[in-house]
C-alpha cells in the first residue's frame, strides 16, 4: 500500500528529514551564539541570530509541508481502503452476510482505517526522526567524544527506562475503556428503553445502577491516572538526570578549556531535543504493527469470492419453476405461495431468486446458466430483511431511477408515511428506516420493489406488520400494480391470497395443492388450518 | 444524520455550569494548582544554574564545584518529579470525580424528559447525546482543561522567572511574538469550531455509508445497487476530503505563524540580549538563562494552543447535554384526583403539525372492565388516540378524563397507577430478565414475577432460561415476540386499572398471540383494555370494536353488532373469514 501512495509519502519524507534536521541543528546555533556573545563578537551573534532564525523558518515551513504530506498520505491511505471494502461489499452481495460478521466489516471503517493511515503516517515521521538521531550524533562525537557518547548510550538507556511503566499502563488503560464501553452501552441502554421507563417506572432503579457502574468507571480512570501520573514523572525525571549529568561532564570539560561555554548550552540542548525522535520511534513500532493487522484483515475481506456466479447463456422471458417444489412463477399473473413452515417457504423464494443453489429454470433454461446481473435484472427476490437506505425517500425508492413512485407507493398503501414527512418524498431519511415503524419500513419496502418494476417479483411475507385494514388494500392494489407482470407472494394472509390468481400450499418442501384460495380452503384441511390463523375452534 | 429535536443549551448557561464546576471543589482544585505551580517551579532551577555555569566559564573561574551544581539540579529535577507525580495524579482523580458527576447528572436528566418528549423525539438525538458528546466531554474534562490549567501555571511561573533572572529588559524581546500569537490564533479558533465539527460529520458519514453498504449487501446485490452504491462512497470520499482539505488550510496559516512566534521570542532574546551584554546592561548569565526559559516556554505554549480548540468542542457537547434539561415539563399537576375508573374522551382533536389534525372530534365513554378493540387503516389515527387515552399528550381542544380528572393534570406517578401504554416497540434491557419484569413493580417478589411471566405465556421459556440469565445487550438474546412478552408482563405486575395496547402482540406467532391474548385476559379479568390490533380475532374476542377510519370513529358496538350492520368492518371481517 506504501508504494502506491507515490508522491506524496515521498515528498512528506524529505520534509520530514529537513525538519528534524533543522531542530537539531538549532542548539548547535544557539551555542555559537553564546560563544559570540561571551567574545562581544556583535557581528557573530547577528549571523548566529540569523541561523537560528533561518532554522526556525525552515523548520516552520517544512513542518507544515510535512503535516500536508501526512494529511494527504493518511487520508489516501484510508479513503482508499474505504473505496476497496465498499466495492467489495458491493462485489461480494448476498455471500457477504454469510462469510463474514457485518461487526468484523464495519471495524475496517471505525478503526482499521485510522490505523492504516496512522502507520502511513509514522513510515514519514519516523524516517525523518532515525536521521535526525545519526546527525545529531555524529555532531555531538565530533564535538566531544566523552560527552558524545554519554548523551548517545543516556538517551536510549533513559526512553527503555519507561518502558516498564507502559505495561500496566496500558493494562489500566484496557480495563478502563471495557468499564467505559460497558457504561455507554449501559446509557444506550437507558436511552432505547427511555419509553418503557418513563411509561411504567423504573427510572430510579436505572439511575442507581448507572451510577454504580459510572462509579466504577471513575475508579478505573484513577487507577489509570496513577500509571500515568508515575509517567509523566519518570518523563521528567530521568532526562532531567541525564542533563545534570550532561552539565556536571561538560562543565568540567568547559572549565578544563576543552569545551566553549557555547557548546555547553548546545549538549545541554541535544540531550533535551532526542528525547522526540526517540519517542517517535518507539511510537512507530506500536502503529506499525496495528496496521500491518488491520492491514491483515482488509486483505483477508478482499480475497473473498461470490458464492454465486453466472454463466453466458441467453435469457428468455418465460416461466421461473422450481422443479424440486413443482412451484412455478407464471408470466402475467400474481402467484401466491403458502407454507406450513414459513422457513420453506423462503427456501424456495430463494432458490428461485438464486440465492442458494437449486434446479431452476427461466423460460426453459437453467438460471445457473444465466448471467448473474441479467438474472437480478429480471428477478427480484424482495424480503423482510432488506436495507433500507439512508438519502432522500423518492431516491431511495427508485433505485432503477425510472420508476413510478407515486403509483408503487399508493400500491403499497404508503401515502400516509409520505405524508407525515416534512417534505414528502423529498424528505431526506436516516439509514435503515430508523425513524419509521415495523409496519412502515415494511411498505416501503414493498413500494421500491413495485418502484422496481422487475418482470418477475417475488415478495416475502410483504404485509406480515401491517394492519388488516391496510393488508386487504395493499392486496387489492398488488394485482393490478404488477398486471401484465410475474408475482409469486409468499404469505399466509387469507386477504392476500384470495386475492391470487393461482395458490400453492407446500408442505415438506413440495407443493402438495394447487389453485385458488377457495379451491384450497375446501380441498385441504391442512391448508384451512395454515391460513386462518387458528381461527377454527 | 438524524434531527436535532430537543433543544440545546445556551453559551451564558454552560458558561455558568462550568463556573460552578470549577468552584465545587475549591480544596482539591487548589491542592492541585498548587502541586503543578511547585512542580513548575523546580523546573526553573536548571536553566538557571546552568546559566550561572556559562558565566563562570566566561569569567575564566576556576575554583567552581561543579558537582555541588550538578547535584543540584538532579535535586531539582527529583523534586520537579515529584512533585509532578502527585500533581498529575491530584488533577486526574478530580477530573475523574467531575466527569463521573457530569455524566451522573446527564442520565438523570434523560430520566426526567417528560413523557410527551421521550414518545416523540425518537432516540436518534439523545442517542447521540449519550454517546458521541459524552465521548467528547470526558476527552475535554481528562486531557483538555488540566493541559490548559497547567499550562497556564507553568507559563505563568516561566515569565515570572524571566522577570526575577534576567529583570525587566530581558522580558521586552520576547513580547515581539505576542501579538503575532494572539492574531493568527485569534483568527483560526474562529474558524476551527465549524471546520472540525464539518470534519467529523463528513467522517461519519463516510463510515456509517461503508456500514449501510456491508449490513445491506445482500439487498445492493437483489436491487442492483452495486453502481450506486459505489457512487455514493465515492461522493462521501468527496464531502469528506473537502472538508479535511478546509482544515487542514486553516492550520496552513496557522502552524507556522505559531511557530514562528516560538522562534522569534529565542532568536530576539540571544540577540538583542547579546547587544544589551556587549553594553554591559546584562550578565552572560542572564542572557542564557533568559533564552533557555524562552524555549522551555515554548512547550507549555504549545500545550495550551494544541488544546484549546478541543475546549470549543467539549463547551459544544457540555451545551448539547445541559439541553436536555431545557425540556420544558409537560405535565401542570392541577391536583384534581379521578373520581372512579372511566375514561372518558369528549370532542378529542389532535395535531402534530398545526394545521393538520389527525384526530376530528373524537367522542368515547370507555366502560370500566371492557375489552376495546380498535381497528382501523394504518395512518387513521388509532395510535394517537391510544396515547391521547394513555394521557401521554393533551388533545389539541376537547377533553381525556380519568374519574372526571384530565390525565395530563394527573402527576406522572398517579398517572401510571390509572392507565399504561404498551406499543409494540419493545426493548429487552441489559440486566436479569427478573429485571426486565421487576421494572413494573421494583418491590415485587418472584411469586409475583412468576406469576406474570405464566399470564403471558412466557414462564416456560423463561423457567427454562431462569429469571437470573443475563438478557439484552450482550446477554442472552431473546426473539422479538419473547421481548413483547416480557413488556406485558411487566405491565401486568405495574398492575394499572386501565391498559392501552397497541398493537402489543404484533410480533407474536398468530395462533400463540390469540392464547397469550386469552390467558392475559383472564389475568386482567375487570382491568379495562383497549387494544389496538392488526389481527381481527382481537377484536372478535373484544367486548366492543371501535373502527377508526380518517380521525373518526365510524362505527362503535360489538363484534356481531357490527358484523349485523353490513358496514365496513362486516366486509372486512368477511373477506377475512372466507
Amino acid at each position: 500500500m506504501a508504494r502506491e501512495q507515490g508522491l506524496p509519502l515521498w515528498l512528506g519524507i524529505t520534509y520530514a528529514l529537513a525538519w528534524w534536521v533543522a531542530q537539531a541543528l538549532i542548539p548547535a546555533a544557539l551555542g555559537s551564539g553564546v560563544d559570540a556573545m561571551i567574545d562581544k563578537d556583535v557581528r557573530g551573534l547577528a549571523q548566529w541570530s540569523a541561523v537560528v532564525f533561518a532554522l526556525g523558518v525552515v523548520q516552520a515551513v517544512t513542518g507544515i509541508l510535512r503535516h500536508r504530506c501526512a494529511v494527504y498520505t493518511w487520508l489516501n491511505a484510508a479513503y482508499k481502503t474505504v473505496q476497496l471494502t465498499s466495492r467489495q461489499a458491493t462485489r461480494l452481495g448476498a455471500t457477504l452476510p454469510k462469510r463474514l460478521s457485518t461487526g468484523e466489516v464495519v471495524s475496517v471503517g471505525n478503526s482499521d482505517i485510522a490505523h492504516i493511515g496512522n502507520a502511513m503516517d509514522i513510515i514519514l515521521r519516523g524516517s525523518g526522526a532515525v536521521v535526525a538521531v545519526a546527525v545529531v550524533t555524529v555532531i555531538m562525537l565530533s564535538a566531544s567524544l566523552p560527552l558524545g557518547l554519554l548523551v548517545l548510550i543516556g538517551v536510549p538507556v533513559m526512553a527503555l527506562a519507561i518502558t516498564p511503566l507502559l505495561k500496566p499502563l496500558h493494562r489500566r488503560q484496557h480495563a478502563q475503556r471495557d468499564l467505559q464501553g460497558d457504561l455507554a452501552t449501559r446509557a444506550g441502554d437507558i436511552v432505547a428503553g427511555l419509553r418503557v421507563l418513563r411509561g411504567i417506572g423504573g427510572e430510579q432503579v436505572f439511575a442507581d445502577r448507572y451510577r454504580v457502574e459510572s462509579q466504577r468507571t471513575r475508579g478505573a480512570g484513577v487507577r489509570v491516572a496513577s500509571v500515568e501520573s508515575l509517567l509523566e514523572g519518570a518523563q521528567v525525571l530521568l532526562p532531567g538526570l541525564l542533563v545534570a549529568a550532561v552539565t556536571w561532564l561538560g562543565a568540567r570539560f568547559a572549565l578544563a578549556g576543552e569545551l566553549s561555554a557555547g557548546e555547553l548550552v548546545s549538549f545541554y540542548g541535544y540531550a533535551v531535543f532526542l528525547i522526540a525522535p526517540l519517542r517517535t520511534l518507539t511510537e512507530a513500532a506500536d502503529r506499525l504493527t496495528k496496521g500491518a493487522v488491520a492491514a491483515k484483515r482488509v486483505v483477508r475481506i478482499l480475497s473473498l469470492e461470490p458464492e454465486i456466479t453466472g454463466g453466458a447463456a441467453q435469457l428468455r422471458h418465460g416461466d421461473l419453476r422450481d422443479e424440486e417444489s413443482g412451484v412455478v412463477v407464471r408470466e402475467g399473473v400474481v402467484t401466491a405461495l403458502a407454507a406450513a413452515i414459513p422457513e420453506e417457504a423462503i427456501a424456495i423464494a430463494d432458490r428461485l431468486g438464486r440465492y442458494s443453489d437449486g434446479r431452476v429454470t427461466l423460460g426453459g433454461v437453467p438460471t445457473e446458466d444465466l448471467p448473474k446481473a441479467a438474472l437480478r435484472a429480471h428477478v427480484v427476490v424482495a424480503d423482510n430483511a432488506a436495507a433500507l437506505f439512508a438519502g432522500t425517500l423518492r431516491d431511495e425508492l427508485d433505485v432503477r431511477g425510472n420508476g413510478d413512485v407515486e403509483a408503487a407507493v399508493h400500491a403499497a398503501c404508503a401515502e400516509d408515511i409520505v405524508d407525515a414527512l416534512p417534505d414528502g418524498l423529498d424528505t431526506h431519511v436516516a439509514e435503515a428506516g430508523r425513524e419509521f415503524s415495523g409496519g412502515q419500513q415494511q411498505r416501503l419496502r414493498l413500494a421500491r420493489a413495485l418502484t422496481a418494476d422487475p418482470e418477475i417479483l417475488i415478495l416475502v411475507e410483504p404485509t406480515s406488520a401491517v394492519d388488516a385494514h391496510t393488508e386487504a388494500r395493499i392486496a387489492e392494489r398488488l394485482a393490478k400494480a404488477r398486471a401484465g407482470r410475474a408475482t409469486l407472494v409468499v404469505t399466509t394472509s387469507p386477504l392476500v391470497l384470495d386475492r391470487a390468481d393461482h395458490v400453492y400450499y407446500v408442505e415438506h418442501e413440495k407443493a402438495v395443492a394447487e389453485g385458488t384460495h377457495r379451491e384450497l380452503l375446501t380441498a385441504s384441511t391442512a391448508y384451512r388450518s395454515t391460513v386462518t390463523r387458528g381461527e377454527d375452534r | 444524520m438524524s434531527r436535532e429535536i430537543l433543544p440545546v443549551a445556551d453559551k451564558a448557561q454552560v458558561r455558568a455550569y462550568a463556573r460552578r464546576l470549577m468552584v465545587k471543589y475549591p480544596r482539591r482544585l487548589s491542592a492541585a494548582l498548587a502541586l503543578h505551580g511547585l512542580a513548575a517551579l523546580s523546573g526553573l532551577a536548571g536553566p538557571a544554574l546552568l546559566g550561572g555555569l556559562v558565566q563562570d566559564v566566561a569569567d575564566g573561574a576556576r575554583d567552581v564545584n561543579v558537582s555541588v551544581i550538578a547535584l543540584a539540579i538532579a535535586g531539582f529535577v527529583a523534586a520537579q518529579a515529584v512533585l509532578t507525580r502527585f500533581a498529575v495524579f491530584a488533577s486526574s482523580r478530580l477530573g475523574e470525580r467531575v466527569l463521573a458527576e457530569l455524566r451522573e447528572e446527564f442520565v438523570d436528566r434523560v430520566l426526567a424528559l417528560p413523557l410527551s418528549t421521550v414518545e416523540r423525539a425518537g432516540s436518534g438525538d439523545l442517542i447521540t447525546r449519550t454517546s458521541r458528546d459524552v465521548d467528547a466531554l470526558s476527552r475535554t474534562v481528562r486531557h483538555a482543561v488540566p493541559e490548559i490549567l497547567i499550562a497556564l501555571v507553568t507559563g505563568v511561573f516561566m515569565v515570572g522567572a524571566l522577570f526575577v533572572v534576567g529583570g525587566p529588559l530581558m522580558a521586552v524581546p520576547s513580547l515581539l511574538a505576542v501579538p503575532l500569537i494572539w492574531i493568527s490564533t485569534r483568527w483560526y479558533l474562529n474558524r476551527s469550531g465549524p471546520a472540525y465539527l464539518r470534519e467529523g460529520a463528513a467522517y461519519a458519514t463516510l463510515t456509517e455509508g461503508l456500514a449501510q453498504t456491508v449490513e445491506g449487501a445482500r439487498t445492493v446485490e437483489a436491487l442492483g445497487l452495486e453502481d450506486r452504491r459505489r457512487d455514493r462512497t465515492d461522493e462521501d470520499i468527496r464531502g469528506s476530503y473537502a472538508a479535511e482539505r478546509y482544515s487542514l488550510s486553516l492550520r496552513t496559516v496557522w502552524f507556522p505563524a505559531v511557530e514562528m512566534g516560538y522562534v522569534i521570542p529565542v532568536v530576539a532574546t540571544l540577540f538583542i540580549g547579546g547587544l544589551f551584554y556587549t553594553q554591559d546592561w546584562v550578565t552572560v548569565y542572564q542572557v542564557t538563562a533568559g533564552t533557555l526559559y524562552i524555549q522551555q516556554l515554548v512547550d507549555p505554549l504549545d500545550r495550551l494552543l494544541s488544546w484549546i480548540d478541543e475546549l470549543q468542542v467539549g463547551s459544544a457537547s457540555m451545551a448539547r447535554l445541559l439541553g436536555v434539561a431545557n425540556v420544558p415539563d409537560d405535565r401542570a399537576p392541577s391536583g384534581a384526583t379521578p373520581d372512579g375508573d372511566a375514561i372518558k374522551a369528549e370532542d378529542v382533536r389532535y395535531a402534530y403539525r398545526e394545521g393538520h389534525d389527525v384526530l376530528h372530534g373524537i367522542d368515547l365513554d370507555v366502560r370500566p372492565g371492557e375489552r376495546l378493540a380498535m381497528v382501523g387503516p394504518s395512518g387513521a389515527g388509532k395510535s394517537t388516540l391510544g396515547r391521547l387515552l394513555a394521557g401521554i399528550h393533551g388533545p389539541r381542544t376537547g377533553t381525556v378524563t380519568v374519574g372526571g380528572a384530565s390525565l395530563v393534570e394527573l402527576p406522572l406517578g398517579e398517572l401510571r397507577g390509572q392507565v399504561a401504554l404498551v406499543t409494540q416497540e419493545h426493548h429487552v434491557f441489559k440486566g436479569t430478565l427478573r429485571d426486565n419484569v421487576l421494572i413494573g413493580r421494583p418491590e415485587a417478589d418472584d411469586d409475583a414475577v412468576r406469576q406474570a411471566l405464566e399470564a403471558v405465556d412466557a414462564w416456560e421459556w423463561a423457567e427454562k432460561l431462569g429469571l437470573d440469565a443475563e438478557v439484552g445487550s450482550g446477554g442472552v438474546s431473546v426473539s422479538p415476540a419473547q421481548a413483547q412478552q416480557l413488556a406485558l408482563a411487566r405491565l401486568v405486575l405495574a398492575d394499572p386499572h386501565t391498559l392501552v395496547l397497541d398493537e402489543a402482540t404484533s410480533l407474536i406467532d398468530p395462533r400463540q398471540a390469540r392464547h397469550l391474548e386469552r390467558s392475559l385476559a383472564a389475568v386482567l379479568d375487570g382491568r379495562t383494555v383497549i387494544a389496538i390490533a392488526h389481527r381481527l380475532y382481537t377484536a372478535h374476542d373484544a367486548d366492543r370494536v371501535a373502527v377508526v377510519e380518517d380521525g373518526r370513529i365510524s362505527e362503535l358496538g360489538s363484534h356481531e353488532e357490527l358484523v349485523e350492520a353490513g358496514g365496513p368492518y362486516a366486509a372486512l371481517w368477511d373477506s377475512w373469514r372466507r
